[in-house]
């Protein structure tokens, strides 16, 4: 007997040899007393190994969502808010860009202007208030710092020479009351008013907040769920 | 809910619906976590591996034999945990009596049912055969504990432990064989009808 019979008989036992080598190892076990023993001996082993009680469970195996690594299902208008939420904030911050940028073209559209005002026999008529913003932000331009010196006592020997009567005619036509009137240029120039940049800002926290909202409520209601089963 | 439905279910995340299956297999994967490592608390945690390993992998299940493929994750966690163990060195499993020595039978584990002299001797008797499994190599046990234990066919144990059927055919008579010698050594142990069956073939 050989390792090859043991094989065979250990198949035998479990019903998985073909019907052919079934009849013909049949045929050898009632000839052979040696195979029959060895045959005896696995079938015993099997038949203990089969009557091994089966132990209980110490506990449940079952996950929970926190094992399962489950995360609570997204509402449908939950990344329509995540979204608007992205997009005001990018708008926001857009805005804050273009307005920092914007007043530097403002002080050069102002500090153009100032010799063009100056040149049309300054502004007699305007007071020290209105005069001042001009003197004031000059020597924040290099090349527009000299330009109200400059044209100040131009303007000034220009008026000395005229009557009385063009020196109230000059101003008016040199210039224009609009430009007079105009009020301060950077807050009213800059590309994207103030009441625009906070209406963006709203629409961004109160959209981050809905979001923030329904994630958790959603989340809420997924663990209740879960803790009732 | 028939178990194909559970496994769809489970399939498209549902963790009902895998529960529902880890309740109808526990016992198996416990069982055969058990007899592999014969360490309750290890077996416990192998299975509880199994599981979830299983869950996370369940859309890898193509059909045909679903314990057989919870088999396969059970068989991997025991040799995760036998990895481990063998890092990490635990106390064994059978508590210590007074006088230091292990405790054969602990009383924990225990039948109910039984006389205390037939639970004597089934705790012996268990106790023995755990030894024989014990002393086989991992691939034989693992064969042994599916066909034997499980009643899994050759088919089922060849997808569960990854292995080609020709080769379980031979792991099993080996493992057979040597259990067989094995428990000649305990042959006042076993159960009478077994005595008689020996008895003409020695």
């Amino acid at each position: 007997m050989n390792f090859r019979d043991v094989e065979l008989l250990s198949a035998y036992l479990d019903g998985q040899l073909s019907p052919s080598d079934s009849i013909r190892l049949e045929s050898r076990l009632a000839s052979d007393q040696n195979l029959q023993a060895v045959m005896d001996d696995l079938r015993t082993a099997r038949g203990l190994l089969r009557q091994l009680p089966q132990r209980r469970v110490p506990h449940n195996f079952t996950l929970t969502t926190k094992m399962a690594g489950l995360k609570a299902p997204e509402l449908r208008v939950y990344p329509v808010f995540r979204l608007a939420t992205v997009v005001a904030a990018l708008l926001f911050m857009f805005t804050f860009v273009v307005n920092k940028f914007a007043p530097i073209e403002t002080i050069h559209l102002s500090a153009a202007q100032a010799p063009a005002s100056g040149m049309g026999g300054g502004c007699n008529n305007c007071g020290p208030a209105e005069a001042a913003p001009a003197a004031t932000e000059a020597p924040v331009q290099p090349f527009a710092a000299p330009a109200p010196t400059e044209v100040l006592p131009s303007t000034q020997d220009n008026s000395r020479n005229l009557t009385p009567s063009t020196q109230q005619i000059t101003p008016k036509a040199a210039v224009p009351p609009p430009v007079i009137n105009q009020p301060s240029p950077i807050p009213s120039e800059a590309p994207v008013p103030l009441s625009w940049q906070i209406s963006i800002g709203i629409i961004a926290v109160i959209c981050g907040a809905a979001a923030w909202f329904l994630r958790l409520r959603s989340e809420r209601e997924f663990q209740k769920r879960w803790n009732k089963k | 809910m028939d178990e194909f439905a559970l496994i769809q279910s489970a399939q498209h995340g549902d963790l009902d619906a895998f529960n529902s299956l880890v309740l109808a297999y526990q016992d198996n994967l416990f069982n055969t976590a058990l007899r592999i490592l014969n360490d309750e608390e290890l077996a416990a945690d192998a299975t509880q591996d199994a599981f979830l390993s299983a869950f996370r992998s369940i859309n890898s299940f193509r059909g045909g034999s679903f314990k057989a493929w919870l088999m396969r994750t059970v068989t991997n966690a025991c040799y995760d945990e036998l990895r481990r163990k063998k890092r990490r060195p635990t106390t064994p499993l059978e508590p210590e009596g007074s006088d230091g020595d292990e405790m054969d039978a602990p009383r924990w584990l225990a039948d109910p049912a039984l006389t205390p002299e037939r639970q004597l001797e089934a705790d012996e008797l268990e106790h023995a055969i755990q030894h024989c499994l014990d002393h086989l190599p991992m691939e034989f046990r693992t064969v042994v504990v599916m066909a034997d234990l499980q009643g899994l066919d050759y088919s089922d144990v060849a997808v569960a432990t990854h292995t080609p059927l020709g080769t379980i055919k031979s792991r099993l008579a080996r493992a057979r064989l040597r259990l067989r010698e094995c428990l000649q050594g305990f042959r006042e142990l076993l159960p009478a009808a077994f005595r008689l069956q020996e008895e003409p073939t020695r």
